[in-house]
């Protein structure tokens, strides 16, 4: 049983749940009824109107209403919006025991100790019906929840069922109009009764004190002074008593249905709670008080919580935990719901069971912890007794059917909680709260001490989070030692983040983030329960509360991002999507605005361009963000917000940017702001804006100043200027004073009347006025001297300080040095030791030697056998590499290059296309050999080891491994692009190249099946027609034209040309050359032809014309001038080295590689085409698949 | 150390530093240990100089070439009469110089006479060197009987299982993955990584692997191979392999992998003067 909320008040008589909202209201004995929020643990309001206890309270399912009845005899009505009670139904003769709402008509049924049971009518508030047949106190009447029906307990020992279907008839049939009560009786003209008592249950031999109706099934439990709780079963006709629940030893007060699960509550005065198992009829928990005897229950009418009341308050509960236990990985999550496992894929929301969880626990699953390395959880249970808590370790199986998923056998120990803390190791809790660590068999490896502990959570390989009393601490489980701890009470959960380098701790009402070293980053207290948190990308943690999603920072700053209706479990947070669990196990999905903390972080991290994106973008502007950016110090940030040119001027001062402070300032034009700007600019030296403020503040004696500083003396004396017109005599002769200007001063005193001062003057300076000429500019450089000397003085004087300053560092610098000396000495010292010892080491070696006379023998290696029947170490022999065994395992020359093995690749492809000539593989050969092998590095300072990839890596075995090829039919073929395109741009030399490589590649690759054989095949046919095209073009455009045989030549060259297979767009360029050559030639009739092929082409729209054009032309003459030796109608091969054609039935030789056709005279030379190849070599043909083996 | 298990081993950042490779840690993690256990060094220091002395002889041996030979015939002595088989120092520093000098037999034969993990280790890298994964598997179950949590039996497995490629890659790959979340990830890890995802064909991942540890270091030849290796999977230009090798031409013309290819080249050369046309033209 888990404690949700307790209050202290005086004794508890009556309890009612709001169905919706987190609310409780309980009625006490002083006469007050007290609504409380449970959620918020706080007391919403107070109805003090009753005189004396008040046992009767309920809420109405739709109106902000309830009702009250109390030992006042008076039923009261209640508005809790209008927070007044609404109205009162008098009629009872002594205590009201229970009042309660029907669930859909305007009725109130009232149970009271003058023996009958009223039914009302609140809307017109009138009594309209009376059950009398008890003769003794009503304890208890309650509606049935969908029929026609009541129940009624009372101290008269039995239990009844009355039937009120006449009065329903009666009251609510259309056009009905209620009637008063006649009487007390409820009897009609007609002798029939609106209310007939249907069942009556005698089996309690004492006073009964509670009757509930079943939600759904006709049963009724009810609760008695005999210390029994009874079961009831009734039908149309009759009802009987079903069970007994013995156990409680005082008088049963209540007794309820859970309305979900087949369970009864029931409470007593003998100060406990009882929780009965329906079909077994036994108790199967038991939750006991001190002192306080209970006398009421109510259960929620949705949720899985329960009400009781007591002697000094209530309690609010729930019999078990509802969250669910879940776990994160990736992209997908894990939870239990309903003795299954399932898996979500949240990118896909693919949600599966994929194993079913051995039965026989009655516990739910506590927590679980994954390991993704070998897909086996680990799922905790907690029983009521710690001690009994359990955990099961299973592996997921691959393959599920998710309608009927496996139940693979699990491994179950006892332990308070299992977590993986590596691969292949998980750590247990056990019951003596010592630490175990166990391997993937469920077996103990080694025991670990640890410090006292409470529970352990998941820290990251190798590590573990332990709890204790006041703390948690980071544990290192290899070294078995603590490596941090962290102070907080009760952390209840642990929230790492995904990169481990933060972690959420989660108790009852607070949080902490620390980081990796567990040092706290800040702590954040809840008023509310806090319930689960998850890391969002940005490295914001997002937690709930029970009513609440909210966020925290790293530095801190958290705030409220949405409420809540109900808590729910949150599993992951991406963008502005928050995937949850809630209490059914549900996955859901909600979205939040993260704006806010977006910008907070933002902020933080001093992303200013992005906090400007989202001001300008998100309309964040408020008072609030001002104030916030303000007092978190980023005025500047602020700044970008205000309009107002006052915050904007104070803003800016505070940021000391002067600039917008001086627009600001300008704007206001205000003398207190210049003043301000004055100070904030003169801090900065800003003088040109000092000197503005200055002037609109007409503060001349500083504005002086600031010239003579700044050593502006015409504007100085301007100033000087100005104080004359001023009449200010003083600032005047100041001015004057600053300039060294003796005459100046002099004519002053001498206008002020000062005429002896004035003598005075002039003679210090010298007598006549030429003299002070002279000397003015002495004193002016002397007065300037004195002012430098000041600046020095200020100068040295920070210098001295800069000195202070230093001078313990030299002292810290000293230290460092002494400290250095020191360990210096120290390991002179040690070096001599060090001497010392090999000295005596040696000597001991030698000793080691004589007492061992046969190691030398027995080390030389060619004592064969000596020894050998102790440990005579024989070093293995060389393995098999997997290389040697590629060359094993297959006839394709890849394989054989990848493996190194250079001689029999080269054997292969001799014999295979009938290579003759290396020379050109070798660039492919070395880069197919480097990417055979990876390499790792073993231990440190020693060669590297080597691994090889192969291509059927996964069902190899050890002797069965082919390489891993690298080279893909679609990559050369995707490589045929480029040389098109050098065709396009005519660099043909270049493109022969390349097609030649892709041609030479081709034995080196390794297909699959024989449509990709047949690629293959054709990939080698395009390159040579390529080839072969664009070195006969190449030929041709060396060769001269002078002569008309020569013309002729080139007219037969080009036209053999076209009988290349090309790609279109080439074949155009092909054919154009052509038409234009031989219709030069005025071979119009074959040019003709190679202007219809090309239309047939489909040409772009001017080449189109101009081919009609000259078709149109050669149509006028369609004859030929020459005889050339090309017959388009004669179908022919092309010699790949004479370019000559080889009509049909001639004898022709071939090259095996390429398919090149040539003149017999050039077999046994090498194919121009492939230029590796022997021309008319008799060979076994292209092998580039397994298949072509079988 | 085996002396010590079950004790906290003072030295345990500095070993798991080391072997993992993060050597500027392991730096940092040795002086702050100095510092605390100055006087158990002082301890060791007295009776440790031929330890000290077989670091020297190592380190001299990798620092110059042209003296190798010298070092090795000084070594082949030593070894041709009794060692201290306690002194696990010098037999792991022998074990590497004949391990460099590919005397795989000698390596062997030394780093037989120990008795700990770094020796098993090293012997199972001899081992796997010598394609005797059988041998290597019977070496690695006696490390794990002895500490299988220790970071050089976990280790020793991922290579382990590379060799014995399957299922077991992804094992390996997760030892890695572990070690680079428990302390940090190094070149080491990363390149083991790599090799696990291409040995797995999974090109993609391992590119990413591969990425993360050019950003650590530019020209660390392991990374370079594989990246020649990769690339060339991936279906890239091939003078986007052909940077990675000049790369690794310029910056470690000594290491075995340009060796092999060296001699590769020149057998090429050797065997194509086998193959001649019938007739020339």
């Amino acid at each position: 049983m888990l404690t949700k909320f307790e209050t202290k008040s005086a004794r508890v008589k009556g309890l009612s749940f709001h169905p919706k909202r987190p609310w409780v209201l309980a009625s006490l004995h002083n006469g007050v009824i007290q609504l409380w929020d449970y959620r918020m643990c706080t007391l919403i309001d107070k109805f003090d109107e009753h005189d004396g206890p008040v046992r009767g309270i309920d809420f109405h399912k739709q109106q902000p209403l309830f009702v009250s009845g109390g030992d006042d005899y008076k039923i009261k009505v209640w508005n809790y919006k209008l927070r007044r009670c609404l109205f009162t139904l008098l009629g009872h003769l002594d205590y009201i025991r229970t009042t309660f709402f029907h669930h859909e008509y305007p009725w109130i049924l009232s149970a009271s100790d003058d023996q009958t049971i009223r039914i009302w009518n609140w809307q017109s508030r009138t009594c309209v019906c009376v059950l009398t047949g008890h003769n003794h106190y009503v304890m208890c009447a309650q509606f049935h929840p969908s029929e026609d029906l009541v129940v009624s307990a009372s101290l008269d020992q039995t239990v009844r069922v009355w039937d009120i279907s006449g009065l329903r008839k009666k009251n609510l049939s259309p056009g009905a109009v209620e009637t008063e009560v006649r009487g007390i009786s409820g009897v009609d003209l007609f002798g029939a009764s609106d209310a007939v008592v249907k069942h009556v249950l005698e089996g309690h031999d004492r006073g009964v004190n509670w009757a509930a109706f079943h939600p759904s099934m006709p049963l009724i439990v009810s609760g008695a002074d005999d210390r029994q709780v009874k079961i009831w079963r009734m039908n149309e006709s009759k009802a009987w008593e079903l069970d007994t629940c013995r156990g409680h030893y005082n008088n049963v007060s209540c007794a309820v249905f859970h309305p979900r699960q087949e369970l009864i509550l029931s409470n007593s005065e003998d100060k406990s709670i009882r929780v009965w198992d329906m079909s077994k009829r036994t108790g199967v928990q038991t939750f006991r008080r001190d002192h306080d005897r209970f006398w009421v229950l109510g259960a929620h009418p949705n949720l899985n919580l329960f009400a009781a009341g007591h002697d000094s308050g209530m309690i609010v509960f729930k019999l078990e935990r509802e969250r669910p236990a879940y776990a994160v990985h990736g992209n997908m999550l894990y939870y239990v719901k309903d003795r299954f496992l399932r898996q979500l894929d949240f990118n896909s929301s693919k949600d599966t069971a994929v194993m079913q969880l051995r039965s026989g626990s009655k516990f739910p699953v506590f927590s679980m912890s994954y390991n993704p390395a070998e897909n086996a959880v680990l799922l905790c249970t907690r029983a009521t007794n710690l001690e009994n808590s359990t955990y099961d370790l299973y592996s997921i199986p691959k393959e599920s059917d998710s309608q009927n998923p496996d139940a693979p056998e699990g491994k179950r120990s006892s332990g308070l909680t299992a977590v993986w803390v590596a691969r292949n190791r998980f750590a247990v809790l056990d019951r003596m709260h010592s630490l175990l660590i166990k391997n993937l068999k469920n077996e103990i490896v080694k025991k670990v001490q640890v410090p006292s502990c409470e529970e352990i959570f998941y820290a990251g390989t190798g590590s573990l989070l332990l709890r204790d009393a006041d703390g948690v601490t980071l544990f290192d489980v290899q070294q078995k030692r603590s490596l941090a701890t962290v102070k907080i009470a009760k952390v209840k959960y642990v929230v790492w983040s995904a990169d481990t380098s933060h972690v959420a701790l989660l108790a009852k009402h607070a949080i902490m983030i620390c980081n990796r070293k567990l040092e706290s980053l800040c702590n954040i207290h809840e008023n509310i329960r806090v319930k689960s948190g998850a890391w969002d990308e940005s490295g914001v943690f997002i937690y709930t509360t029970s009513n609440h999603i909210k966020y925290a920072l790293t530095s801190g700053d958290h705030g409220i991002i949405r409420t809540l209706d109900l808590p729910i479990y949150v599993t992951r947070v991406r963008g502005n999507s928050v995937y949850c669990l809630d209490r059914e196990c549900r996955p859901r999905v909600l979205t939040i605005d993260p704006t806010e903390y977006r910008f907070k972080l933002a902020l933080v991290n001093r992303k200013y361009d992005e906090v400007l994106h989202m001001v300008r973008n998100a309309k964040l502007v408020g008072q609030s963000i001002i104030a916030y950016l303000q007092k978190k110090g980023y005025p500047e940030v602020a700044l970008h917000f205000v309009k107002d040119e006052k915050t904007r001027f104070s803003l800016a001062l505070e940021c000391g940017n002067i600039e917008v402070a001086l627009e600001a300032a300008k704007a206001l034009d205000e003398r207190s702001c210049w003043e301000r700007l004055g100070e904030a600019a003169l801090l900065q030296g800003h003088h040109q804006v000092v000197e503005m403020c200055y002037q609109r503040t007409k503060n001349f004696d500083k504005l002086t100043f600031l010239y003579l500083i700044t050593g502006n003396l015409a504007k100085l004396r301007k100033m000087m200027k100005i104080a004359e017109i001023r009449k200010d005599m003083s600032g005047h002769y100041q001015a004057a004073l600053y300039l060294g200007d003796v005459t100046e001063r002099v004519r002053i005193l001498k206008n002020c009347g000062q005429k002896s001062l004035a003598y005075l003057t002039a003679a210090t300076h010298g007598l006549d006025e030429e003299e002070t000429v002279k000397n003015h500019s002495y004193v002016f450089l002397k007065v300037h001297s004195d002012i430098n000397a000041i600046a020095a003085k200020g100068k040295a004087g920070q210098m001295a300080a800069d000195l202070d300053m230093d001078a313990p560092g030299g002292e810290g610098w000293g230290d460092d040095a002494e400290l250095q000396l020191d360990e210096d000495g120290f390991m002179d010292a040690q070096e001599g030791l060090g001497d010392e010892g090999v000295g005596r080491e040696e000597g001991g070696g030698w000793e080691v030697e004589e007492d061992l006379d046969l190691p030398p023998e027995l080390d030389l290696p060619a004592g064969a056998g000596g020894g050998a029947e102790d440990g005579f170490f024989v070093p293995p022999t060389k393995g098999m590499s997997p290389t040697q065994m590629w060359c094993n395992n297959s006839q394709l020359p890849v394989d054989h290059i990848l493996a190194g093995s250079f001689e029999t690749a080269m054997r292969l492809l001799h014999d295979q296309v009938g290579v003759v000539n290396f020379g050109p593989y070798k660039s492919l050969f070395m880069q197919t050999l480097s990417r055979g092998r990876t390499c790792y590095l073993g231990l440190p300072s020693l060669p590297c080891l080597r691994s090889h990839p192969q291509r059927n890596w996964k069902d190899c075995g050890a002797k069965q491994g082919l390489p891993a090829v690298g080279l893909r039919l679609s990559d050369l073929i995707s490589r045929l692009q480029q040389c098109y395109q050098l065709t396009t741009s005519g660099r043909f030399e270049e493109a022969v190249e390349r097609f030649r490589v892709i041609l030479l590649s081709v034995p080196l690759l390794v297909v699959d099946n024989k449509q990709e054989i047949a690629e293959a095949q054709q990939l080698i046919t395009i390159c040579r027609e390529y080839i072969v095209g664009l070195t006969m073009e190449t030929e041709r455009k060396k060769l001269p034209k002078d002569t008309l045989d020569q013309q002729k030549r080139l007219c037969e060259m080009a036209a053999y040309f076209t009988h290349c297979n090309l790609q279109p767009v080439h074949m155009v360029l092909v054919l154009r050359t052509a038409l234009n050559l031989f219709f030069k030639l005025r071979n119009f009739k074959t040019a003709a032809g190679f202007a219809r092929r090309l239309l047939e082409l489909g040409p772009k729209p001017d080449v189109a014309q101009q081919t009609r054009k000259i078709l149109a032309a050669c149509e006028k003459t369609l004859t030929d001038a020459h005889q050339l030796n090309y017959d388009p109608h004669n179908p022919f091969d092309l010699c790949a080295a004479s370019f000559v054609p080889l009509y049909r039935g001639r004898p022709v030789e071939k090259c095996p590689l390429s398919g090149a056709c040539y003149s017999p005279p050039y077999k046994g030379q090498i194919c121009r085409v492939t230029q590796v190849t022997e021309i008319g070599k008799d060979v076994i043909g292209l092998r580039v698949s397994p298949l072509q083996f079988r | 150390m085996a002396a010590q298990q079950g004790d906290v081993d003072e030295l345990f950042d500095v070993k798991n530093a080391y072997y993992i490779g993060s050597y500027q840690q392991c730096i940092n993690e040795a002086q702050k240990v100095k510092r605390k256990y100055a006087v158990v060094l002082d301890d060791i220091k007295t009776n440790s100089p031929p330890e000290l002395q077989a670091v020297r002889m190592f380190a001299e041996y990798l620092s110059s070439q042209n003296k190798r030979d010298a070092i090795v015939a000084d070594l082949d002595k030593k070894m041709a009469k009794s060692v201290d088989a306690a002194n696990t120092t010098f037999l792991l520093m022998a074990g590497s110089i004949y391990y460099h000098e590919m005397n795989t037999d000698a390596a062997l034969r030394t780093l037989h006479q120990g008795e700990s993990l770094e020796c098993m280790a090293m012997t199972i890298q001899v081992l796997l060197s010598l394609d005797r994964v059988d041998l290597a598997r019977k070496e690695l179950k006696k490390m794990q009987e002895q500490d299988e949590d220790a970071t050089l039996t976990q280790l020793a497995t991922a290579w382990v299982n590379i060799a014995v490629g399957g299922e077991k890659l992804q094992d390996a790959y997760y030892i890695f993955q572990e070690m680079s979340d428990k302390y940090s990830s190094t070149l080491l890890l990363l390149n083991g990584q790599a090799a696990c995802y291409m040995a797995q064909n999974k090109w993609e991942e391992a590119e990413g692997v591969l990425q993360e540890a050019l950003d650590k270091d530019s020209s660390h030849p392991e990374t370079l191979i594989n990246l020649i290796v990769l690339t060339q999977h991936m279906g890239k230009a091939p003078e986007v392999t052909s940077r990675y090798l000049s790369q690794l031409k310029d910056a470690h013309r000594a290491h075995p992998f340009l060796k092999d290819y060296l001699a590769k080249e020149n057998e090429f050369d050797r065997l194509v003067m086998q193959y001649a046309p019938t007739a020339t033209a």
